[in-house]
């Protein structure tokens, strides 16, 4: 599909006539009622509380008035409805700006002043320095003579350096006056959303110039939203506008994540349901049976002989509305309130801002912060995400000679020195390649030093490293190059440039000598990728060696190599370049496959090896998160010899003999099998062992291992807690997640650049680091943080807290809303199972929407444990792991509790109020205010701290109780008048409220103390030490356990065919059972030692690279 | 060219001091809130706290339970029950035949005061086995017809009583319509005793509930006849009677007031009691008794609440003493590391 843009001409792009308004708001003002209540009424519990609702109306069966429903539930709708639409108004707010802003255009011949929206395709769009660019514009002039321009894309894609933009080559040196009167055609692709391509080709109409067709690439396009800097003006002809624009059309509403949390509260959820319609059913049977039997005996209810066909109905009816409060409408609000504010939390906490950069951390996922909490695998990018990103040029191998071996310096090596004075080829050559094959901008700064602006770190890296030894990127004026060395300048004409993709992991340029004519191919690259291309000549082993020795030293290595061109060959060539350039399908692997023909026969100079620190933090982090039995698995791009290095730096893996290397490696797919069926059997043969044990794999073998043995490697992603998977791809990234996720892990993803961005979107939890790499990770992700090690606080702190809480908060939630529907389920049973409602209908709504619902949110300040136990202590993350505080059993704890509850009140009012006290609205309240009064001492039991905040909500919501309800006793038309009054001014009524209390409480109290002193939990005795003061450092052995406590129950092979075994309430897993013992499993196999699988390591590389050779 | 590179130093410059300004105005502003560290008390349930607390509980829910059992102790009461004994033994057979029947309906009982009983001296009716409680039944009232004259139409709630051939009836709907109207004329030694029925529903029903000018209209004047009667002379906020049972109880057995004895009565005294046994209990098996009952600051009679607050009290002295012992006998360090499993050696037998 194709588009075509005539420049400057309205009445050819008429069909295309889309303007250029912005709009990202999902509503309208007349479809947003209708929208967003059909977006509200999709979700399952808000179509069960509509039903409710509407059965309400009918009043032959509403126990209560109807707006005790609607009220909430009306309240409920319009706070997200509000919510919803106080967003959409801001998006139309920053639209309407976008909008509005006033542009410079030409429209037939004629500078305008416009606003943005008014902008058509095929316009021509003036821009001055430091302007956002207002639609996707194809570039067609620049102040600067050679037709390039500067552009910041930060709000595209997250990169802060610059880029460059030039003109396509059919309009340079096009007159500024003519520029205005530019007609011609473009043909473009129809708008897509990657920021990487634009395939157009463009032809000018006469008078200007050749009738030629003009390739065009995302080098000649300037996408909206980014910012012209370093260029007095530029014009260009928009291509895409409004919507349709690059940024516009990647644009896209993420998946919402559910939360394993939410997962369960939807279980039980669907548990109470299914118990409410059993009571339902029960109870309508026998008010049926009751009103056919006793009912037709009282005359005074008067019963008609003769009833209609849904007589029968009624009363279950009837039921169901009694009992609708089961599933309480506030927990819907209630939950979304405080995840709002776990988010907060994160977003205020202080002690995960960094400090280097100012930039706080960020929760752009407000409801899936309890997932941190529950996190069993974190697979985590190297780069930038481990280490610093800040890349420093160490060490290089010239030649076969090493520098910067003795001092860890190449740049103060005398020897590299010395020999760049005398002027030794090899060396020359090399620092050239360091130099100018890369796509670095030198710009000249204030005190005229000279700044490089550069995309990659590693370019960044070797032209300031060219540059300390004296080979200076002086200038880049359009296609030529400055270089000063020792004083002279040498000046290059960039003829090509090559560039780096991922497939290809090499770029080169070709580069004509201006002194002596000779052109010149250079190129560097991933030692995989240049090293199967040396001259046959050439020896390759000691390059292969370096690059071995470097990696091994957990340093970046990038092979240089050269190549001089004849004029013939490079004609011809240039010519199939030039045609692969401008493709429209499939550009990007024509070129590929062009730039192959040119790269070969190189001529191999060296090895570069640059240093990239780990982040300040990085071991100790890992550490404590693995002891919080997290499980670690490194994917990276990089070389496996590099990334095992890091591994070891950052406690990844322990060294030997503690820890135990497996690598799984293999070309074909026997290769692959065989060593991933060893691999396992080792793995299952010391899963008893307190080993660290972790696999190796590459990206060539993980596709073979995921494509052919998934079953096998399922299984070993489930015995091993460490994995680094080197080579891997982004989509290889993704497709581990997914893997572990299949297993019913909970992963969390945590990655900088670009290429984690599939892996963060696929994860439970995504997280970014808004680092060097850009934003793009932290613009895909649902957190992100500055740096790494505040994962720790993010999971143990955060994740932890908010997991606590919010187990408290639903359990609660249904625990005070089944205590009130038991309450009217033992009425109907001396109301005659007819359905009446022990309370009034301002009782029932208030008792949710307020009462009941104050004290509860305060537990979100609440904090079992202190954040330093947490830290001394990771291991307690478990019980947010296992979901130890909310599932089945505990559930079925406050379900006994508030049905032990409900007989406390019922028996005690009934009992009290008999006889002449019976009066249905004084034991309605008296049952209300016992209910009231015993969910305060919950909270308050609950509560682990107690700050100013819960006591104010937790006592003050009971004075409020009481406020509320004098209000109500003294409105003569309620049907609670004067109520309150009275009960209050009884004696009787509080000693019942203390009876209520002192029965109710009293057991729960015993059991609890008894539970806390004699069978405590981890938790528990962790409180009790912090709050004894007595010593909470852990004894001397902090060994980490291994995961296998939780599996030694159960033989590997049981796992495998039953991933979840690790039941929630399955108690001796963190315990000190007696049968917790290690079982061995007799002699070990043959255990790998460490320098056995380095040296093979290093031997099957060898062997790899070789292999590629040969191919 | 010049020009250039100076403002290509100066754009930089610029975005940095502007990222720099939004960075910082991104920096979370400290407070002790936003930290999730405001000052906390964080209660320990230490055995010496928890042993002290259900002491405390004890010793004050068994005095309490002594008073309250003292108070329903304290408290006179003289119960008749009567609707079997009411009815002549030839027309036992067929109770419900008989009350619906014209005979004379009039029955004497005699009642002896065990104990010297203070004035006040509260008559009251006890109905056992009646729901007035039922859906049908507590729905069926028209509370602002009751009030004022102007809603006397609003009788939608009343189904099936709620009007007698399109005029609606005042009061509508069961509970009105299905008054309890036995009468009881006490005499104590064969002098009349008066029973003050005036000043015997709450206040605030007489004043608010029950209008001073809407009076009874077209009641009782349907096809079948409920309960009592009423003076349609008499204004609603009057008819203490129908006051009090519209108080609906919350429960089948109920006692409603239906009078009060302004006078002691002494032990011994002999009370005759001449009744008049219309209310038809009999159809549904339900109970019908007469109390004389005095009452204590807790109310009537109701041993509930003492032995409640007795039982509790006990309960928790008896938790407070196997915690001691539990205590003395099998103590616990709170809070010991050695508990935590991880601490442990792992694998030591190995």
């Amino acid at each position: 599909m194709k588009r075509f843009v005539y420049i400057n001409d309205d009445e050819a792009s008429k069909e295309l006539s889309c303007d250029n308004r912005i709009s990202n708001t999902k509503y309208t003002l007349w479809n947003f009622l209708p929208k967003n209540l059909w977006e509200q009424f999709s979700r399952f519990m808000n179509q069960y509380f509509l039903l409710i609702a509407c059965l309400q109306l009918w009043s032959l069966i509403t126990p209560v008035n109807p707006a005790s429903t609607w009220g909430p539930l009306i309240f409920i709708f319009a706070v997200s409805a509000s919510k919803e639409a106080w967003d959409d108004y801001h998006r139309f707010l920053s639209d309407k700006k976008a909008n509005e802003k006033e542009v410079w255009i030409v429209k037939q011949g004629i500078k305008k002043h416009i606003q943005a929206q008014e902008i058509q395709v095929g316009n021509i769009v003036w821009l001055r320095e430091n302007d956002e660019v207002p639609c996707d514009l194809v570039l067609l002039g620049t102040s600067d003579p050679q037709g390039v321009c500067y552009v910041e894309t930060a709000a595209l894609d997250g990169e802060t350096d610059l880029k460059t933009r030039v003109i396509p080559s059919a309009c340079v040196g096009i007159d500024l006056e003519l520029l205005h009167r530019m007609k011609g055609v473009l043909e473009c692709p129809v708008p897509d959303k990657d920021i990487r391509r634009f395939d157009a080709n463009m032809r000018l109409f006469p008078p200007f110039i050749d009738n030629d067709v003009c390739s065009l690439t995302i080098k000649n396009t300037l996408l909206q939203s980014c910012y012209l800097r370093n260029t007095e003006w530029a014009c260009g002809v928009s291509v895409y506008t409004g919507n349709q624009t690059k940024l516009g059309m990647s644009r896209g509403i993420a998946e919402p994540k559910l939360t394993a949390m939410d997962a369960m509260i939807d279980k039980l959820t669907g548990a109470i349901f299914v118990f409410q319609i059993v009571v339902v059913m029960v109870l309508g049977v026998a008010g049926n049976v009751w009103k056919d039997t006793e009912a037709r005996k009282q005359w005074y209810v008067q019963y008609p002989e003769k009833a209609p066909w849904y007589e029968l109905l009624v009363i279950p009816l009837r039921f169901e509305l009694l009992c609708s409060i089961m599933i309480p409408i506030s927990i819907k609000v209630s939950l979304d309130l405080v995840k709002g504010l776990y988010a907060k939390f994160i977003e205020w906490d202080v002690e995960m801002v960094d400090q280097e950069t100012g930039t706080a951390s960020y929760a752009a996922n407000t409801a899936i912060s309890e997932d941190l909490g529950q996190v069993e695998y974190i697979l985590t990018d190297k780069t930038g995400t481990l280490t610093d990103n800040k890349m420093i040029f160490r060490r290089c191998c010239i030649g076969g000679t090493f520098y910067g071996n003795e001092n860890g310096d190449a740049l103060k090596d005398a020897h590299l020195l010395s020999a760049i004075t005398s002027g030794s080829t090899d060396v020359i050559r090399f620092l050239t390649v360091m130099a100018i094959c890369n796509t670095v901008i030198p710009v000249r700064g204030k005190a005229g030093d000279i700044v490089y602006k550069a995309q990659s770190q590693d370019e960044e890296a070797l032209v300031i490293a060219a540059a300390r030894l004296h080979m200076v990127f002086v200038g880049k004026n359009a296609n030529f190059l400055e270089i000063r060395l020792n004083g002279s300048t040498i000046r290059y004409e960039v003829l090509e440039i090559l560039e780096f993709t991922s497939d290809r992991k090499r770029m080169s340029v070709v580069v004509k000598d201006c002194q002596d004519g000779k052109i010149i191919l250079l190129s560097k690259g991933a030692d995989e990728s240049i090293l199967p291309y040396a001259c046959a000549g050439q020896q390759t082993r000691t390059i292969t060696e370096a690059v071995e020795h470097y990696a091994q030293l957990g340093l970046r290595t990038l092979c240089l190599a050269w190549r001089e061109l004849e004029e013939d060959e490079y004609l011809e060539w240039s010519v199939k370049f030039k045609e692969a350039s401008s493709v429209l399908v499939d550009r990007e692997w024509r070129i590929a496959e062009v730039c192959q023909k040119l790269e070969h026969d190189l001529y191999i100079l060296g090895v570069t090896a640059i240093e990239d620190r780990l982040q300040d933090g990085v071991p100790e982090t890992i550490e404590i998160l693995r002891k919080a039995g997290i499980n670690f698995w490194m994917l990276t791009g990089d070389k496996q010899n590099t990334a095992i290095q890091i591994a070891l730096s950052c406690n990844f893996i322990s060294p030997e003999p503690k820890g135990q290397l497996l690598l799984i490696d293999g070309k074909t797919e026997e290769d692959v099998s065989r060593s991933l069926e060893r691999v396992l059997l080792t793995m299952r043969t010391t899963t008893s062992e307190p080993k660290d044990v972790a696999f190796v794999i590459d990206g060539w073998a993980l596709e073979i291992a995921v494509k052919h043995y998934r079953k096998d490697f399922v299984e070993l992603a489930i015995l091993s807690r460490t994995a680094i998977c080197c080579r891997v791809t982004p989509s290889q990234k993704a497709q581990l997640v997914e893997i572990l996720k299949s297993c019913d892990y909970r992963t969390l993803a945590i990655g900088d650049g670009g290429n984690d961005v599939r892996m963060i979107q696929q994860a439970d939890i995504g997280v970014g680091i808004s680092g060097r790499e850009g934003l793009q990770a932290a613009r895909a992700a649902d957190y992100s943080i500055g740096r790494f090690r505040f994962l720790k606080r993010l999971i143990l702190v955060h994740g932890r807290y908010s997991y606590n809480r919010t187990a408290f908060l639903s359990q609660y939630s249904f625990y005070k809303s089944l205590l009130i529907c038991f309450i009217q389920i033992f009425f109907s049973f001396i109301s005659g199972v007819s359905g009446t409602s022990l309370f009034n209908s301002v009782s029932l709504m208030a008792y949710n929407v307020f009462y009941t619902s104050v004290p509860v949110l305060v537990s979100v300040i609440d904090k079992d444990l202190s954040e330093a136990s947490v830290m001394q202590h990771p291991q307690i993350l478990f019980y947010c792991q296992a979901g130890r505080l909310l599932n089945p059993s505990t559930f079925a704890g406050w379900f006994g509790r508030s049905l032990f509850h409900a007989i406390v009140v019922f028996v005690i009012t009934i009992h009290a109020y008999a006889n002449e006290k019976s009066e249905m609205e004084e034991l309605g309240m008296v049952a209300l205010s016992g209910c009231i009064w015993l969910q305060a001492f919950v909270v308050a039991q609950e509560t682990n701290s107690f700050t100013v905040l819960q006591h104010l909500s937790i006592w003050g919501n009971l004075v409020g109780f009481y406020v509320i309800n004098f209000l109500f006793s003294a409105i003569p038309s309620s049907g609670m008048y004067t109520i309150m009054f009275r009960l209050c001014s009884q004696p009787c009524y509080w000693i019942t409220m203390f009876l209520i209390v002192g029965a109710g409480m009293g057991p729960i109290f015993a059991l609890k103390y008894y539970r806390y002193t004699y069978r405590p939990s981890k938790i528990n005795i962790l409180q009790q030490a912090e709050r004894t003061g007595g010593p909470i450092l852990t004894l001397g052995n902090i060994e980490t356990q291994p995961r296998t406590t939780l599996e030694e129950e159960v033989s590997p092979l049981s796992i495998i065919t039953q991933p979840k075994n690790r039941s929630p309430v399955y108690e001796p897993l963190l315990s000190d059972s007696p049968n917790a013992t290690r079982r061995s499993f007799g002699p070990t196999g043959t255990p790998l030692e460490f320098f056995q699988s380095q040296s093979r390591l290093s031997s099957s590389s060898s062997g790899y690279s070789r292999n590629c050779k040969d191919n | 060219m010049p020009s250039n590179t100076a403002s290509s130093s100066s754009a930089p410059a610029g975005s940095a001091d502007s990222s720099a300004s939004r960075t910082k105005s991104k920096r979370p502003k400290y407070s002790k809130f936003t930290q999730q560290e405001l000052p906390a008390c964080k209660p320990i349930l230490t055995p010496g706290w928890v042993i002290l607390t259900f002491l405390v509980i004890s010793v004050i829910f068994i005095p309490l339970g002594v008073v309250s059992l003292f108070a329903s102790q304290d408290v006179v009461e003289i119960v008749d029950r009567y609707d079997n004994d009411c009815v002549p033994t030839p027309a036992r057979a067929n109770k419900v035949a008989y009350i619906q029947g014209v005979s004379d309906k009039s029955c004497n009982r005699t009642l002896v005061v065990p104990k010297k009983m203070k004035q006040p001296i509260y008559v009251y009716y006890q109905l056992e086995n009646f729901y007035q409680n039922h859906r049908r039944y507590v729905k069926s009232r028209s509370d602002s017809q009751l009030r004022s004259v102007k809603d006397e139409n609003q009788i939608d709630a009343c189904k099936p009583e709620d009007d007698v051939n399109g005029r609606p009836i005042v009061p509508c709907g069961l509970i009105a319509w299905s008054l309890f109207n036995d009468t009881y004329t006490l005499s104590k030694n064969n002098q009349p005793l008066t029973v003050n029925k005036r000043g015997i529903a709450w206040k605030s029903d007489r004043e608010h509930k029950f209008g001073k000018n809407v009076f009874p209209k077209n009641f009782q004047e349907g096809n079948i006849t409920g309960g009592g009667r009423l003076d349609a002379n008499k204004s609603l906020s009057e008819q203490e009677d129908l006051i009090v049972w519209m108080r609906t109880a919350a429960l089948p057995t109920f006692r409603k007031l239906y009078g009060k004895i302004e006078s002691d009565l002494e032990k011994g005294d002999t009370i005759h009691v001449t009744l008049l046994n219309n209310y038809n209990t009999y159809s549904f098996d339900g109970k019908k008794k007469l109390v004389l009952s005095t009452t204590s600051w807790l109310g009537g009679k109701n041993d509930f609440l003492g032995i409640a607050y007795l039982t509790v009290g006990g309960i928790c002295f008896f938790l407070a003493l196997v915690f001691t012992i539990m205590y003395l006998v099998k103590p616990r360090r709170l809070g010991d590391p050695t508990y935590l499993s991880w601490n442990r050696v792992p694998g030591g037998g190995r």
